[in-house]
């Protein structure tokens, strides 16, 4: 079989490798989907980015998966839980949408920006920011200190190394 | 009576960096009601920006914060966050299969650690609704806030998915709206209710999520409530801290006082203002205390 507006070869056997090998054991239902679209209609990013989450779900049921992988449809879900939560047949595109991020960040798909400087805070320092300064109503600022909040204890260098060949693996 | 416990407390990034209104609301609120909070020293991220990186790593990191709840001996972990919570309890969900649990656990070695799965996971919401009781809570009340009317924000982490057991229902929650009954506080129903702010989006398409947070906003303001009430950093960090950028994106005009669950427990608690840390949202709070809750209180002694 064939997309035949992108020439896309469909691989059933990726389809089954997704969902033998994802980390989200929820997504063994998607071979159930029957196109009610109940999560495409409750879809928090529907709205602005026009995510349809059941043609996410047919897709991969046609074994079209580079398509997706390829595809900034896979990078604009909210990850609100409501298909879900909806999903009558317990294949809930949200997982399917995070198992093929997995997938796509394994073949070197070039990540949104903002994401990139959240691993970075994390594998430096082992949380997604730096603390802070806050404004107060006047425009000084605050920190913890000023606060009286007790002082962070950051994790261990031990700790920061297993995060980081971790994420060499798949980077 | 004092109840006097000890709960271990996984505060995570957002809090412990940026939200430091709840951080202190919760912590004078468990205080005034005789909770010793325990901190995890050396807690890292929980795991949830990067699950759809690898979902291992982020498995891996929720099971290191909740091993170290359990060198602290703590049974239960209080976990004000929504997503934090959520991350946390899906990755015990995913530890139930052999293949990641090895996996992690050895990885956890490295570090003395050992996943403990009976830790019992509890968000302020259910904390103070079933742990420490709605009497108990009503019992202490000192500023008695009848006449404010709120809408309430449940945020998706608290609610969905209820396959793996969450805080609260997922389509009728009312947790929230049951305790703030209880300081006097009128909640009010409306549609958008379930709606998402928008916040996961802010890693991957900054406008988008600013306009779900906007017209979140703009729903809630028509309703023409004093103020709108959220649990989790993450969609305060949208609602209050974003607020004047999500205006400006919707063209809408928004001017609505967003406040932290805890921070109005504690205000009816008697708890002081500058200790429940109104003076760090950036939504206009002194609006919300100096005329909508002085109305309220005002009323009360004359009446």
């Amino acid at each position: 079989m064939k997309d035949l507006y992108t020439m896309k070869e469909s691989n059933l056997k990726m389809k089954d490798q997704l969902r033998e090998e994802s980390p989200f054991p929820w997504i063994q239902y998607v071979t159930s989907c029957y196109q009610c679209q109940k999560c495409t209609s409750g879809c928090t990013s529907m709205k602005h980015l026009e995510l349809k989450p059941h043609e996410v779900v047919k897709l991969v049921n046609m074994g079209l998966i580079d398509e997706l992988l390829e595809s900034e449809t896979i990078w604009t879900c909210t990850e609100c839980l409501k298909c879900w939560e909806r999903c009558p047949q317990g294949a809930a595109p949200v997982n399917l949408i995070l198992s093929l991020r997995n997938l796509a960040v394994k073949g070197k798909a070039k990540l949104p920006e903002n994401l990139l400087k959240t691993v970075s805070s994390l594998i430096e320092i082992g949380l997604i920011q730096r603390e802070q300064r806050v404004p107060l109503k006047n425009l000084e600022t605050v920190d913890r200190e000023k606060l009286n909040l007790p002082k962070l204890v950051y994790p261990s260098e031990e700790f920061k190394g297993i995060l980081l060949s971790m994420l060499e693996e798949v980077f | 009576m004092m109840l006097n416990m000890k709960v271990a407390v996984y505060w995570g990034c957002k809090i412990s960096t940026s939200q430091y209104s709840y951080e202190l609301s919760l912590r004078e609120v468990a205080r005034k009601l005789g909770v010793e909070l325990v901190d995890i020293e050396g807690a890292s991220c929980c795991g949830d920006p990067i699950k759809g990186l690898t979902d291992l790593a982020a498995t891996y990191l929720s099971a290191r914060n909740m091993a170290l709840a359990g060198v602290k001996g703590s049974k239960n972990l209080l976990v004000p966050c929504n997503r934090c919570h959520l991350q946390l309890s899906l990755a015990k969900e995913k530890m139930k299969r052999e293949g990641i649990y090895s996996k992690v656990n050895s990885l956890l070695r490295r570090e003395n650690l050992l996943f403990n799965e009976k830790l019992r996971l509890w968000h302020p919401v259910d904390f103070l609704h079933g742990y420490i009781g709605l009497d108990k809570i009503g019992s202490m009340v000192k500023r008695n806030l009848k006449g404010v009317r709120v809408a309430v924000h449940p945020g998706c982490g608290l609610i969905r998915p209820s396959k793996i057991g969450r805080v609260d229902e997922s389509e009728n929650p009312k947790k929230v709206d049951e305790i703030l009954k209880v300081i006097g506080v009128e909640t009010i129903d409306y549609p958008g209710k379930l709606d998402c702010c928008g916040a996961m989006l802010m890693y991957l398409n900054r406008d988008a999520a600013l306009t779900l947070a906007g017209e979140k906003l703009k729903a809630v303001q028509d309703l023409e409530v004093d103020c709108l009430v959220d649990t989790c950093p993450n969609c305060h960090e949208m609602l209050d801290f974003n607020q004047s950028s999500a205006s400006e994106l919707t063209g809408e005009k928004i001017s609505l006082p967003v406040v932290y669950l805890t921070q109005l427990i504690g205000f009816a608690l008697g708890i002081e203002e500058g200790k429940l840390g109104f003076q760090l949202n950036r939504s206009p709070t002194e609006k919300l205390l100096k005329i909508n809750f002085k109305r309220v209180l005002d009323g009360k002694v004359k009446g």
